[in-house]
């Protein structure tokens, strides 16, 4: 009796311990401590009309998840929602349509897809029912912003109305894309375009400052006031460099560059031209002016027109002295080469916007023997002008010649202004130093552009 | 009357352009989009000036024979042919005015001159500055004085930094070149560049406001 | 011209008529319009050489090269220019017939008219052709000219002036943690305090000294004609970093030019 009651009693204790190590190893039910649990949201979510631009951009802004990048609820990134009317999905259609169509086809279909742009507002005000939410982009954990920029052109997909209602959410996902948490529905915000750059003042002010200190320096100089400028040795060069064409019976060469009429620099060499063709009729020397654009030679015939009849000679000037060559700028390096090879010019003269020829221009007017004065803005090409040429105007001296070689009153006065704005930045310079070395940050940012 | 009304147009569209740049209103980024788009399409009429002025020339050259005449010829030829060649080409089975087409150059002699004839030429006039950058370093490296002798080191220890062949040197070299070209350079070229833009900027608003008018010739 | 230089010419083109058939051969087995592609490929080494050699000096086959190069260049960029502006930009927005012409999709909007402005003031250039007219080529010109400047005034005055100003607010001490870590870390590195120091000064004295150079205005005597010397150092420093800086990128266009003559012209080269 006693050994049954004991096998019953071993069977009934191994029964139950078989039945606790199942219980142990049985496959993970929900509440299991293994699956993640839903993370925090994230809070303060606020939306408004993206800052300093066209329109068609919101700017979302939230407080990090409290379980952003760590811990057992690692928040990992967050998707942005955005709520769509299913009207959007028909003008869609029309515009996919309207892709491939050819014909009246097309002009009905563009008719129909306009009338449907402007419903767009009409349809985000039928918010919550007749739309969804889609999701519009991701923002990585740690970024607590996110902008919605879509597009001003009505044609393309990514349009994104003005004067309409949005509505957004957040969510902080986790490493699992289905655990996730949902922020509180933000909206209706609308995005409209501003019409003043708060981010450029700086901008606005300096066009001010340099409006007013212009026109003052201007009208001072119509006074008549005598101004010391330091000598230029390149302008110095003109002159005698035109008269050892002169002397020498060779033509001088003067190249504008490969810029276009409205470059600052061409501009800058069309009044150097003007001086050099006066005197270069007043001394019957030839000269030869090669264009790479149509109305820099437009420009420059004239110039050069009136120049010859400010010295008296107009009969000396014919229209072959300015001339087109062609669009190309290695195409018009290799005639101009050859025109330096076979006229033989005693002066070369490069003033204007210069790029990778400018080495070959100067090296052949060198092997060519002529002496060569070169001014240009373009930062890239001075060494090589500095190198080749006997004469170097360097950036802002090229646009002081057309002063040095005038001495009007007007220009040699605007001279000084640069001047007084050299002197203003060396001050700033001076002030941005202690700034940055004490931290005032308030003086750094007043020159601090943003957008 | 004939120069104020330009000098005005100069006033009203430079004005508009400071303005539209404060102004990013979709309304003000419009305007300023098409006033560019106005600049290229005004620039293709002034193009055909420009080969107006080319076909004059050569023409001149050509019935005066003068010494030469041979070569504006074969410029007339040319001219003649990529414009032929560029502006028919065959589609739809059949040779006509055309040109672009969805899948692109329709005249396949067209395609050919600029690979066979232009990239060729403008590679070998690119090529030509390997010759003329040392050519230039022979005649400018002879130190005549201070100026001239500290762009010759510099030159020198730039051009010399990845040079294998000089040993414990070289190092030294690559370093010194490393910060001639992150700090002096840097440091020169900022005030290069700073004086070019108030030199343009004043230039800028001294055309704006009609003091500077050499671009528009005298008379 | 001279029998001598006729006899040249004749050798030249001869010699390059045999490298037309001998290249053409090499392509028999491998394309089908052999003679064609021997053709394209010879022509091309001729122009290359043609232009190398203006380096020895000017001569007919250079002076060839360069009239044919601007008499095609110039057709090709009124090819595109009319192609690509006139009838990829203006045209869709001013007719649909000339659209459907061209075959270029037709672009209607409420504002399309204002597309006839550039039209007309492009006929008012070509005005420049005409003795009387032809001080109607201003109004374009005055309406390029201002917008350009008014593009120019803003854009560089922001990055050629603000931000270049601005980028020189530098710290005099970098990093500053006292004299005591000074020295402890002391080192010439380029990533080392002691370098990052020295660097900010030699920036900030660069910048003022160069600028001091480019005074117009005012004699450069004395102190400030120390400073402008200071200057033009810096910028002939400058100026040679640069050049040397340029000499292999310019080398390795020629290189790109040697290896099409040996490789696909004479088959020297694999």
């Amino acid at each position: 009796m006693k050994c049954k009651s004991l096998v019953i009693l071993l069977f009934v204790c191994g029964f139950f311990a078989l039945a606790a190590a199942e219980e142990g190893s049985g496959p993970p039910d929900s509440t299991h401590v293994d699956s993640i649990p839903p993370p925090t949201p994230v809070s303060m979510l606020t939306a408004r009309d993206s800052e300093n631009d066209h329109g068609h951009s919101v700017t979302l802004m939230w407080e990090l998840s409290t379980d952003d990048g760590a811990g057992q609820n690692s928040v990992l990134s967050y998707e942005i929602f955005r709520w769509v009317p299913f009207f959007m999905d028909t003008l869609q259609s029309i515009r996919d349509s309207l892709a491939g169509a050819e014909g009246t086809i097309a002009e009905q279909l563009r008719k129909r897809r306009d009338q449907a742009i402007a419903m767009i507002p009409g349809a985000h005000k039928s918010y919550p029912e007749q739309g969804g939410w889609r999701k519009i982009g991701t923002a990585l954990s740690g970024q607590s912003s996110y902008e919605d920029v879509g597009v001003k052109d009505r044609g393309s997909p990514d349009y994104m109305a003005d004067h309409t209602d949005y509505y957004y959410l957040v969510d902080a996902v986790t490493a699992d894309p289905a655990i996730r948490a949902p922020s509180e529905i933000v909206g209706p915000v609308q995005s409209f375009g501003q019409f003043f750059n708060t981010g450029r003042i700086p901008v606005f002010v300096a066009v001010l400052v340099f409006g007013l200190l212009t026109i003052l320096f201007v009208t001072r100089a119509r006074r008549g006031a005598e101004l010391y400028v330091r000598p230029l040795a390149g302008i110095e060069a003109v002159d005698d460099a035109i008269g050892r064409a002169t002397e020498m019976g060779k033509p001088i060469l003067y190249v504008l560059g490969l810029g276009s009429a409205a470059d600052i620099g061409t501009i800058a060499s069309f009044t150097i031209l003007g001086r050099v063709a006066k005197r270069v009729a007043e001394y019957q020397t030839k000269l030869i002016v090669p264009c790479y654009d149509p109305i820099v030679m437009t420009v420059a015939q004239e110039t050069v027109k009136a120049a010859f009849l400010d010295a008296g000679r107009p009969d000396d000037y014919y229209e072959d002295i300015v001339y087109f060559v062609t669009q190309s700028q290695f195409a018009y390096v290799a005639a101009v080469n050859g025109t330096m090879l076979r006229e033989l010019p005693a002066t070369n003269m490069y003033m204007g916007v210069f790029f990778a020829e400018s080495l070959i221009l100067a090296e052949t007017g060198a092997l060519a023997g002529s002496i060569q004065i070169a001014g240009t803005d373009q930062v890239a090409q001075l060494p090589f002008f500095i190198v080749a040429c006997d004469y170097t105007l360097i950036g802002e001296e090229l646009y002081a010649a057309s002063a040095y070689l005038g001495r009007e009153p007007i220009l040699l006065g605007s001279l000084k202004a640069q001047d007084y704005a050299k002197a203003a930045v060396i001050i700033l310079a001076a002030l941005g130093l202690l700034a940055a070395s004490l931290n005032w940050t308030a003086f750094i940012n007043l020159f601090s552009v943003t957008s | 009357m004939r120069r104020q009304i330009p000098l005005a147009l100069v006033f009203i569209f430079g004005v508009f352009m400071i303005f539209q740049y404060f102004v990013p209103h979709e309304s003000s980024e419009w305007i300023y989009e098409f006033l560019l788009d106005w600049i290229y399409i005004i620039g293709i009429f002034a193009l055909a000036l420009g080969i107006w002025s080319l076909i004059r020339v050569s023409v001149a050259k050509i019935k005066t024979r003068k010494s030469g005449w041979g070569y504006p010829v074969i410029t007339m030829a040319g001219l003649f042919l990529m414009i032929l060649f560029g502006f028919t080409g065959y589609r739809d089975g059949s040779w006509g005015f055309h040109f672009m087409t969805a899948e692109g150059l329709s005249n396949p002699m067209f395609r050919n001159f600029f690979d066979y004839i232009m990239i060729p030429i403008q590679s070998t006039m690119f090529a030509l500055l390997a010759f003329f950058i040392a050519s230039a370093a022979y005649r400018a490296f002879r130190a005549r004085n201070v100026l001239a002798s500290l762009l010759l080191v510099a030159a020198l220890v730039v051009m010399l930094r990845f040079n294998p062949y000089l040993g414990p040197f070289g190092t030294i070299i690559a370093d010194t070149a490393s910060w001639l070209l992150n700090v002096p350079n840097l440091a020169a070229k900022r005030a290069i560049i700073i004086g070019i833009g108030l030199g343009m900027v004043g230039t800028a608003l001294k055309i704006i406001l009609g003091i500077e008018r050499g671009y528009m010739g005298k008379g | 011209m001279r029998r001598t230089t006729i006899i040249a010419m004749a050798v030249v083109l001869g010699l390059f008529i045999l490298s037309w058939i001998l290249r053409s051969a090499s392509y028999v087995t491998v394309q089908e319009h052999y003679l064609i592609g021997g053709l394209k490929v010879t022509f091309s080494a001729f122009l290359t050489l043609a232009i190398l050699s203006f380096l020895y000096k000017d001569n007919p086959f250079y002076k060839f090269a360069e009239h044919l190069f601007v008499g095609v260049s110039a057709a090709f960029w009124m090819s595109m220019g009319f192609w690509t502006t006139i009838v990829g930009n203006l045209v869709p927005r001013i007719s649909q017939s000339l659209s459907e012409f061209f075959q270029v999709p037709y672009q209607p909007g409420s504002y399309n008219f204002v597309y006839f402005i550039p039209v007309i003031l492009g006929i008012m250039l070509l005005m420049r052709l005409s003795r009387n007219r032809g001080w109607l080529a201003r109004w374009p010109l005055a309406f390029i000219v201002g917008t350009t400047a008014g593009l120019n005034f803003v854009r560089y005055l922001r990055s050629d002036f603000m931000e270049q100003v601005s980028a020189t607010f530098v710290p005099l001490f970098v990093d500053w943690k006292g004299v005591g870590y000074f020295i402890s870390h002391f080192s010439l590195s380029a990533s080392g305090q002691f370098v990052a120091i020295v660097a900010n000064w030699v920036i900030f004295l660069g910048v003022i000294c160069g600028i001091i150079y480019f005074f117009f205005s005012k004699e450069h005597k004395g102190v400030f004609g120390a400073a402008s010397r200071v200057g033009i150092w810096v910028l002939m420093i400058t100026f040679g970093a640069s050049f040397g800086y340029t000499v292999m990128g310019r080398i390795s266009l020629l290189v790109g030019r040697i290896t099409f003559l040996f490789r696909d012209w004479l088959g020297w080269i694999s």
